[in-house]
C-alpha cells in the first residue's frame, strides 16, 4: 500500500498559478480599479517602462486589461464546471445505482449529447440564439453535464457491485441512504477530479465563445474577448493578444495539472482497498 | 460466477460481427435523424419572429413577409416544414443564404476544400507528433522522456488553437518572418507554407490527447500479466512491445474518433484567427448574421462527417478486436 | 555446490523497496535438474518476490540483492545475461490462465513465438500442444476460446517454447476449480520427470507442494523456516510454523471440535528484526527466541530449521487434535428456511445458473453448499437475501415466503432480513473503505431494531474476538481475517437465525481459516443460529456443517449428513470432487 502523496514541484507549481488565477479574479477590482480606462493619446505601445506589456489601440495597459480579465474568463468556468458537476451529480448517482429505464433514457440522452463535439454544439446555439455571457455559460453547463453524468454514473456502478453495498443493501436501508451515505462518499474524489479536468475545458470552450464574440460584449476585459479585438494589431504590439492568450494556456495547463494529480489520488484510493 | 465459454466454438462466427456492425449503422442513423430535428428546430430558437430572421437586413414589410412565409411554407405544421427541409437536405436543396443570396450548397461547395485539407493537415501532424511521444511516454515510464511527454501533452491540451496560433503568429509571422501572416495561399506551395502554421495550432490540442490516450492505453497493456509472462519465456523485447501495442490498438483507435471531432471544432477558431475562408469562417459569419439557412447546413453536414468517422472507427476496431467481431462474451 | 551445475543455486537473497523496507532476507535455496522445490508461504510471506528477483522480474521500485545461479551462470551480477537465459534457460508460468496469454494472438503463434526459428512449423506447434494434452486444432484459437484449464496447458506449453531447464511455477494451479487443478499438476509433474527439469513451484498449498515436489522451503514474514525432503517434512515438521501450518489444513476425512489456529497474523519482514518472526504466534516460545533472530540449523538428513527448539520438537508430539462426532442431520420439524424448486438464467448465458434447486435447513442446522464454479452455490445464496431475483420456484424463510424479496413490503422485506444475513468472500471489498468500523456497527445494530451505543458496540466486537479499540478505525490497514471479523460482526449484529457465509474463508491463508472457522462455530452455538454455508472446499465443509448438498451446473447432485456424504459418496460427480481434493502424501497425483 502506497503512502499518501504529496504533490510534487509540478503540482505545486500548478496549484500556485490556479491560486494567483483565483485571486486575480475575485479581487481584480480592488487590484486594478481603472483597468478600462483609454488613454487615446498614448495609442497603442510596445511593452516599455510603466506598461511591462504595452498598451492597445485605446491606450490601455496590457497588464492591467490582464489582470481584470481573469474575472469573466475564470468565474465563468468555474460556474460551468460547478453547475455541470451538480447536475452529473444528481442524475450520474440514481441513474447508476437505481439503473433501470430511467438509467438507459439518461444515457441515450447522454450519447446523443456526446456525438458532436460540445464547442462547436455551443457555437452554433449560443450565436443563433444572440450570444452573451449568460447565454454561453448556460449552454456550456448544458453541454457539459453528460460528460459529469457518465463519469460519475461509471464510478457508482463500478461500486455497486461490491460487498460493503450489497451489506448495506441487507440493513435494508434505503436507497436514498445507500446511495447517499454509503456510495457517495466513495465516489468524491472521482467526480472532483472530474470538475478540475472540466474547469480547464471550460476555461478554453469560454475563451473560444468570447473570442469569436459570442461571451462578453467587445472592450471588455476578458482573456478570450482581448485576444480577439487585438488580434489586428499583432505587428504594433502583439503583446496585446499574445499576453492573453499565454493566460488562457498557463491556467488551463494548471487547472489541468492539479485535476490529474487529483484523479491519480483517486484512482490509487479507489486501488487501495 | 463466470460461465466459461465452451472449449471450442465452432459455427457462423463471422455473422456476429456483421450483426454488430448492422446495430452499430442503425444507431449513427438514428442519432442523425434526432440531430437533424435539433438543426431544424435552430430556425426557431433564433430571438425574434420566424421572419425577421428570414428576412435578415431586408425590410419587413407586409408583402416581403407574406413573400417569405409562402418560400418557406411557414403556414404549413412545424412537422411538415421538418420533413420537407429534410427533403430538400437528402436531395441537396439546402435553400439560400439569406446574407449573399447564393444558393447554400454553392457557397459550402466553394469552401468545403480548404477545410478538409486543414483538417487533415492538422490530424496528419497531431499522429505524427502524438503517437510516437506517447509510446515513447509509456516505455520509459517515469523517466525523463515521460515525464516531458506529459508535460507537453497537458500544455497541448490546454491550449485553444486561436492562442496557440497568435503565439505562432508571433513567432514566426512577426518575429521572424518564414511564416505568411493570412489567408489561403496560391499553388501547392503557396498552400502548404499558408497552412502549416494553422495546422500546427490546430494539431497542438490533439496531439496532446493522443499522446495521453496512447501512453495511457499502452501502460494499462504493459502492465498485463501477459507482457510479464511473455518476458519471463524470454520472448524477445521488440516482440513484446508488439504484443502490448497491438492491444492497445483498441483504445487509442477510439481515441481517433474523438481527435477528429475535436479537431473540426477547432478549424472554426484556427480559420478566423488566420483569416482563411473554410467553412469554419463561413460558420461565424453565418451565425454573427444569424443566416439560419447557412447555419442549419453547416450543422448538418458537421453532424454527418462527425458520425461518419465515427462509424469508421466502429468498423476499425471491430476489424482489430477478434472478440467483438466473433462476438465473445468480454 | 559445484555439482549443481545446470540447476537453480540461490543464495542470500534479500529484496527491498528501493532505499527502503526489506520485503525479505538470506533465503537461499538449490535445486538441481530432474528435482522439484516448492517454495510454501502464506500471503506477505514473499514466496513471489522469491522467485521474480531470480528471473529478474521484479516490478518497478522494488531491488534484490544476493547471489543468483541459473544453469552454472551468476546471473545476479549480469541482468543482461539473464535475458538471454529467459526461455531457454529459466521459465516462468504464472498463475492466472485468464490473463497470462496474449489475448489477441492465436495460440499457436504464441508457442511458436518463443521456438528456436528453425523449429516454427506448424508440426512443431501442434507436438508441443500434443505434449500439455491439447489438440492441434487449438493453435488457431485465441484465448478467449477456450478454458481456464485449456489456457493454462496452453501457457505451459508458450512456458515451455523454449525448452528450458529450469521450469518456475507461480501459483500456476490457485485460479482452477479442483478437479481442472488436479489434472494440470499432474500434467506438470509428468512433463517436469520427462524433460528432467528443474523445477520451483510458488504455493501456498502445503498439500499441493508435498504431492508435487521433492522438496519444500517453508517461507514466513520474509525468512526461510525450515527447509527439507517433503516426505521428512510432512512426516515431522521441524518448525513451530510448519507444525501450525499442517494443524491450521482442515482434514477432510473427519471432523474436529476445533481447528487448530494459532492467534494473529503474519507480520511485516521489518517489524520483527532481532528475533524469531513466528514468536508471537508461537505456543513454544522462550527467551532465547526474542533474544536474536535464530540461525537455520542442521535438522536431520538435508533438512534445516531456524527454531531454537527444533531440537526439542519430535519428543513434543502434540496431542492428535480431537475428533468430533458428526451430528446426525436434523431434519425433522419445521424449516427454518425452505427453497423449492429454484431457477435462474443470467442474461445472455448458455445454459441456468441454476436448474431447479430444493434445499431446506432446520433451526439450528449447519448446511453445507458445495460445488465447483459455475455450480450455482452463490446465486442460491444471492437469491435468498435478494441480491439476485430467481426466475421462478419459491424460497420460504422464517415463515416468509416469496420468490423476489425486493417485491416485498419494506416492513416484510426487514423480517426476512433480520432471520437471514450473510458474510461476503472477499474480506477487502465488503468493509466500505470511508467508514469506520463502529459506524459500520452501530448502524447494523440499528437497521436490527437494537440499541446501538458504543457499549453495545464493543460488546459486538468482543463476540467476534477483537478489541472494542477497533471501533474507532477504518478498514484500510487492517488484516483480512480483523475485517472478515468485522463483516461477521456487521451479520451477526441482529442476531439472525441464519447466517450465509459464501465462500467466507476462501480468501483467507490457512492459519487465519482456521481462526474464523472455530469463530463461526463458537458464534453458531452461542448464538444458536442455523448456518447455510457455500464453499468449493470439501475438507472445510466437513469442519463445519451437519448436511450438504452438492451442486454442479445448476442442478443438486447429491444431499445427506455430510460424513456420510463426504465417505461414501453415491454420486460419481461427488466422487470425482473428493478425488481432486489434494491429498498431502504424493500418491495423489497417481
Amino acid at each position: 500500500m502506497r503512502r499518501p502523496r504529496f504533490p510534487g514541484p509540478a503540482v505545486a507549481v500548478a496549484l500556485l498559478v490556479v491560486a494567483v488565477a483565483l485571486f486575480c479574479a475575485l479581487f481584480s477590482w480592488l487590484i486594478v480599479p481603472d483597468a478600462t480606462e483609454q488613454d487615446l493619446t498614448l495609442g497603442i505601445t510596445y511593452p516599455g517602462p510603466g506598461h511591462p506589456l504595452g498598451t492597445d489601440d485605446l491606450g490601455r495597459d496590457v497588464l492591467q486589461l490582464l489582470i481584470a480579465g481573469a474575472r469573466t474568463a475564470v468565474l465563468g468556468a468555474l460556474a460551468v464546471s460547478a453547475g455541470s458537476m451538480l447536475i452529473g451529480n444528481l442524475t450520474g448517482l440514481p441513474a447508476g445505482y437505481l439503473g433501470g429505464w430511467a438509467d438507459g433514457l439518461a444515457m441515450r440522452w447522454a450519447d446523443l449529447m456526446l456525438s458532436v463535439p460540445p464547442l462547436l454544439v455551443a457555437i452554433v446555439v449560443a450565436g443563433v440564439m444572440g450570444g452573451g455571457y449568460g447565454l454561453a455559460i448556460i449552454v456550456l453547463i448544458v453541454l457539459f453535464s453528460p460528460t459529469d453524468a457518465r463519469v460519475v454514473r461509471g464510478a457508482v456502478l463500478e461500486q455497486r457491485g461490491r460487498p460493503y453495498v450489497e451489506a448495506a443493501r441487507l440493513q435494508n436501508l434505503p436507497a436514498w441512504r445507500i446511495m447517499s451515505r454509503h456510495v457517495w462518499p466513495n465516489i468524491v474524489p472521482v467526480a472532483l477530479a472530474n470538475t478540475f479536468l472540466n474547469f480547464a475545458y471550460a476555461l478554453v470552450s469560454l475563451a473560444s465563445l468570447s473570442f469569436l464574440g459570442l461571451g462578453v460584449p467587445p472592450g471588455s476585459p476578458d482573456w478570450g474577448r482581448t485576444l480577439a479585438d487585438n488580434k489586428s494589431q499583432l505587428f504594433a504590439n502583439p503583446w496585446a493578444s499574445v499576453a492573453p492568450g499565454l493566460a488562457i494556456i498557463i491556467t488551463a495547463a494548471a487547472v489541468n495539472v492539479v485535476g490529474d494529480w487529483l484523479q491519480e489520488r483517486a484512482e490509487e484510493r479507489m486501488l487501495a482497498r | 460466477m463466470n460461465p466459461e465459454p465452451p472449449p471450442v466454438t465452432t459455427g457462423p462466427r463471422r455473422a456476429i460481427g456483421g450483426a454488430f456492425l448492422l446495430r452499430r449503422l442503425g444507431g449513427t442513423l438514428v442519432v442523425l435523424l434526432l440531430l437533424s430535428i435539433g438543426v431544424f428546430g435552430l430556425l426557431y430558437l433564433a430571438p425574434g419572429s420566424v421572419e425577421q430572421t428570414l428576412l435578415g437586413t431586408r425590410p419587413a414589410s407586409p408583402e416581403t413577409v407574406a413573400a417569405i412565409r409562402a418560400q418557406y411554407h411557414l403556414d404549413d405544421p412545424v412537422a411538415v416544414q421538418y420533413l420537407r427541409w429534410l427533403g430538400g437536405a437528402l436531395t441537396g436543396d439546402l435553400g439560400t443564404s439569406i446574407r449573399t443570396g447564393i444558393p447554400v450548397t454553392e457557397a459550402i461547395g466553394s469552401r468545403l476544400p480548404l477545410t478538409l485539407e486543414l483538417t487533415a493537415y492538422g490530424t496528419l501532424l497531431a499522429v505524427l507528433a502524438g503517437v510516437p511521444l506517447g509510446i515513447l511516454g509509456a516505455v520509459r515510464r517515469g523517466r525523463a522522456a515521460d515525464r516531458i511527454s506529459v508535460t507537453a501533452a497537458v500544455a497541448g491540451m490546454s491550449a485553444p488553437p486561436f492562442a496557440v496560433g497568435l503565439v505562432l503568429l508571433m513567432v514566426f509571422a512577426v518575429y521572424n518572418p518564414w511564416f505568411p501572416v493570412y489567408g489561403p495561399g496560391e499553388g501547392l506551395g503557396g498552400r502548404i507554407a499558408h497552412l502549416t502554421l494553422p495546422a500546427i495550432a490546430l494539431a497542438t490540442g490533439a496531439a496532446g490527447l493522443l499522446v495521453r490516450f496512447t501512453r495511457a492505453a499502452l501502460i494499462r497493456q504493459l502492465d498485463q500479466d501477459y507482457v510479464v509472462f511473455a518476458r519471463a519465456r524470454g520472448l524477445p523485447s521488440r516482440l513484446v512491445l508488439w504484443y502490448a501495442l497491438r492491444n492497445s490498438l483498441i483504445p487509442i483507435l477510439t481515441a481517433a474518433g474523438l481527435i477528429v471531432t475535436s479537431t473540426l471544432a477547432g478549424t472554426v477558431l484556427v480559420e478566423v484567427t488566420f483569416a482563411l475562408p473554410g467553412l469554419g469562417s463561413l460558420l461565424v459569419d453565418s451565425v454573427t448574421f444569424k443566416d439560419v439557412p447557412v447555419v442549419q447546413a453547416l450543422a448538418l453536414l458537421l453532424t454527418l462527417l462527425i458520425s461518419v468517422v465515427n462509424l469508421l472507427v466502429d468498423v476499425g476496431y471491430t476489424l482489430a478486436d477478434p472478440r467483438i467481431r466473433l462476438g465473445a462474451s468480454r | 555446490m559445484t555439482e549443481n551445475r545446470h540447476g537453480v543455486l540461490v543464495e542470500n537473497l534479500r529484496v527491498g523497496l528501493a532505499g527502503g523496507r526489506t520485503l525479505l532476507s538470506e533465503v537461499g535455496f538449490a535445486v538441481e535438474p530432474g528435482r522439484s522445490l516448492a517454495i510454501v508461504g502464506e500471503s506477505g510471506s514473499g514466496k513471489s518476490l522469491a522467485v521474480r528477483a531470480m528471473l529478474g522480474l521484479l516490478p518497478p521500485g522494488l531491488a534484490a540483492s544476493g547471489d543468483v545461479d541459473l544453469a552454472g551462470v551468476r546471473v545476479s551480477a549480469d541482468p543482461k545475461a539473464l535475458r538471454a537465459l529467459r526461455g531457454t534457460t529459466v521459465s516462468l508460468l504464472m498463475q492466472d490462465p485468464f490473463t497470462l496469454l496474449n489475448p489477441l494472438r492465436r495460440i499457436g503463434r504464441q508457442i511458436a513465438d518463443g521456438l528456436p526459428a528453425r523449429l516454427r512449423t506448424d508440426a512443431e506447434v501442434a507436438r508441443r500442444l500434443a505434449e500439455v494434452g491439447l489438440p492441434a486444432e487449438v493453435a488457431e484459437r485465441r484465448p478467449f476460446e477456450l478454458s481456464g484449464g485449456m489456457r493454462q496447458r496452453a501457457g505451459l506449453a508458450c512456458a515451455l517454447s523454449g525448452d528450458p531447464g529450469i521450469l518456475v511455477a507461480d501459483e500456476p494451479t490457485t485460479a482452477l476449480d479442483v478437479t481442472t487443478q488436479r489434472e494440470v499438476l499432474t500434467l506438470i509433474r509428468r512433463i517436469q520427470r520427462d524433460r528432467a527439469m528443474a523445477f520451483v513451484l510458488i504455493t501456498h498449498d502445503l498439500r499441493v507442494a508435498f504431492s508435487l515436489c521433492d522438496d519444500v522451503l517453508v517461507l514466513y514474514a520474509g525468512r526461510v523456516m525450515e527447509t527439507g525432503p517433503a516426505a521428512a517434512v510432512h512426516r515431522a515438521p521441524a518448525h513451530p510454523y510448519t507444525r501450525a501450518l499442517l494443524a491450521a489444513e482442515p482434514p477432510l476425512d473427519r471432523r474436529l471440535t476445533v481447528v487448530p489456529a494459532v492467534p494473529g497474523g503474519v507480520p511485516a519482514h521489518d517489524d520483527v528484526l532481532g528475533r524469531c518472526s513466528f514468536a508471537d504466534r508461537c505456543a513454544l516460545v522462550t527467551d532465547a527466541c526474542l533474544d536474536g533472530r535464530p540461525e537455520p540449523l542442521p535438522a536431520g538428513i538435508g533438512r534445516s530449521s531456524a527454531c531454537v527448539r527444533s531440537g526439542e520438537l519430535p519428543g513434543m508430539k502434540a496431542a492428535p487434535p480431537a475428533a468430533a462426532a458428526e451430528d446426525t442431520a436434523r431434519t425433522e420439524g419445521s424449516a427454518l428456511l425452505e427453497v423449492r424448486g429454484l431457477t435462474r438464467t443470467f442474461p445472455g448465458a448458455s445454459r441456468p445458473a441454476l436448474a431447479g434447486v430444493d434445499l431446506r435447513i432446520a433451526p439450528g442446522e449447519a448446511v453445507g453448499v458445495v460445488g465447483e464454479s459455475g455450480s450455482g452455490k452463490t446465486t442460491l445464496a444471492r437469491c435468498v437475501v435478494g441480491l439476485e431475483t430467481p426466475d421462478g420456484g419459491e424460497i420460504t424463510l422464517g415463515g416468509q415466503r416469496y420468490r423476489a424479496l425486493s417485491a416485498l413490503p419494506r416492513d416484510a422485506r426487514g423480517r426476512v432480513l433480520r432471520t437471514a444475513q450473510m458474510v461476503f468472500q472477499d474480506p477487502y471489498s465488503s468493509l466500505n473503505p470511508v467508514r469506520s468500523v463502529g459506524a459500520v456497527l452501530a448502524e447494523a445494530l440499528r437497521a436490527a431494531g437494537r440499541p446501538a451505543g458504543s457499549a453495545e458496540v464493543a460488546e459486538l466486537l468482543g463476540l467476534v474476538g477483537l478489541k472494542a479499540s477497533v471501533a474507532g478505525r477504518r478498514p484500510a490497514g487492517m488484516s483480512g481475517g480483523e475485517r472478515q471479523r468485522v463483516a461477521i460482526a456487521r451479520a451477526v449484529a441482529g442476531r439472525p437465525a441464519l447466517l450465509i457465509c459464501d465462500e467466507s474463508v476462501s480468501a483467507l491463508d490457512v492459519t487465519v481459516q482456521a481462526q474464523i472457522l472455530d469463530l463461526l462455530a463458537g458464534l453458531r452455538e452461542s448464538l444458536s443460529m442455523a448456518l447455510l454455508f457455500i464453499t468449493h472446499d470439501l475438507a472445510v465443509v466437513r469442519q463445519v456443517t451437519d448436511r450438504v448438498y452438492v451442486l454442479s451446473e445448476g442442478r443438486c447432485r447429491e444431499e445427506g449428513p455430510t460424513g456420510r456424504v463426504l465417505d461414501a459418496p453415491a454420486d460419481p460427480y461427488t466422487r470425482a470432487l473428493l478425488a481432486s481434493v489434494p491429498d498431502a502424501d504424493g500418491r495423489w497425483l497417481g
